[in-house]
């Protein structure tokens, strides 16, 4: 009949539970459906509240007309709501703004590739310009690599002209004792100074 | 090859002497591969301090200066066959780089180039 609330039992229910006992109600818990009627419940006759039969009469109809009243209300602030609704989408703005908006779209959208075309433009052209400095750039290298080599060509040819020369007063068997000689002859001293132009300014004297 | 010059302080000798020594000095060189460039004297002085070498003590000496080209691999017994020789006060054999060629030889001074 009633709803079981919480604990174990309905005693420690009716504790726990305050005493303005909202929560608190009676529960089937001990007594099954068969069990039989108790002793002190025998002839009792379950009586509904007494009502005022004008007091009735009164209340139904202030009932409805309030629940009436009340109801309308409802209704109406709901078809406010879906008309709105409705408007917003079918009413006659609607499709001028959507036509607004498609131009719109339609108008940025060719800007946009306006611009996409312009910058693909400007691209090619850099990236033609780029090309082309990099192939001068290779050429220059190139050329530059070739030089480099050439030059270093010629100044190996040099040195070896100048060691051929030089070759001519190198020491060999036949000359040893000469130039053994000569050396013996001519002491040399490198004991100098210079000045900035490279001009000799002293001299040790060799003892 | 690279070029090494070879300073040799010889013992205080008679002229003849010092020429013996040279001439086996060059032939050594020689023998081993060597090409000598040219011998130069820098005469018979005193030495910077007194040198003891095969139980001499030497306070003058004769330099004279080696160049030559050689293998790097022959130095090492160059030099102990020099330092072995009796007439021989100290060899030193250094390396020539192409720059320090410039003070060898007085063509340097020819050259009108400023040194700074």
């Amino acid at each position: 009949m009633f709803q079981v609330i919480g604990g174990r039992s309905v005693q420690a229910v009716r504790l726990l539970a305050p005493r303005s006992a909202v929560l608190v109600e009676a529960v089937r818990g001990r007594k099954s459906r068969t069990d039989p009627v108790a002793k002190s419940k025998e002839g009792r006759i379950k009586v509904p509240p007494p009502v005022d039969p004008v007091e009735m009469v009164v209340l139904k109809e202030r009932y409805t007309e309030y629940k009436l009243i009340m109801r309308a209300l409802r209704l109406e602030f709901k078809e406010e709501v879906l008309r709105k609704k409705y408007e917003e989408e079918t009413g006659s703005q609607a499709e001028e703004r959507a036509r607004q908006e498609a131009e719109e779209h339609r108008a940025l959208m060719a800007w946009n590739n306006e611009e996409n075309l312009r910058m693909l433009k400007a691209r090619i052209l850099r990236v033609q310009k780029e090309a082309e400095e990099a192939e001068r750039k290779k050429i220059e290298a190139a050329i530059q690599r070739e030089q480099e080599q050439q030059e270093f060509i010629k100044e190996k040819e040099r040195e070896i002209l100048r060691l051929q020369e030089e070759v001519k007063n190198f020491i060999t068997m036949e000359n040893l004792d000469q130039r053994i000689e000569e050396a013996l002859d001519n002491p040399k001293n490198y004991n100098f100074a210079v000045d900035k132009e490279g001009r000799v300014i002293k001299q040790t004297v060799l003892q | 090859m690279p070029r090494y010059e070879l300073a040799l302080i010889l013992k205080q000798m008679q002229r003849p002497e010092t020429a013996a020594v040279l001439r086996r000095t060059v032939e050594t060189l020689m023998e081993r591969g060597a090409l000598v460039r040219d011998l130069e004297n820098l005469g018979e002085r005193q030495l910077p301090y007194r040198m003891t070498k095969h139980n001499q003590r030497h306070s003058r000496g004769t330099y004279f200066l080696v160049d030559f080209y050689a293998a790097p691999s022959m130095l090492a017994g160059l030099l102990d066959h020099l330092h072995r020789d009796v007439d021989v006060v100290r060899p030193t054999v250094l390396k020539k780089d192409a720059q320090s060629s410039i003070w060898t030889s007085l063509s340097f001074l020819e050259d009108v180039s400023p040194l700074i």
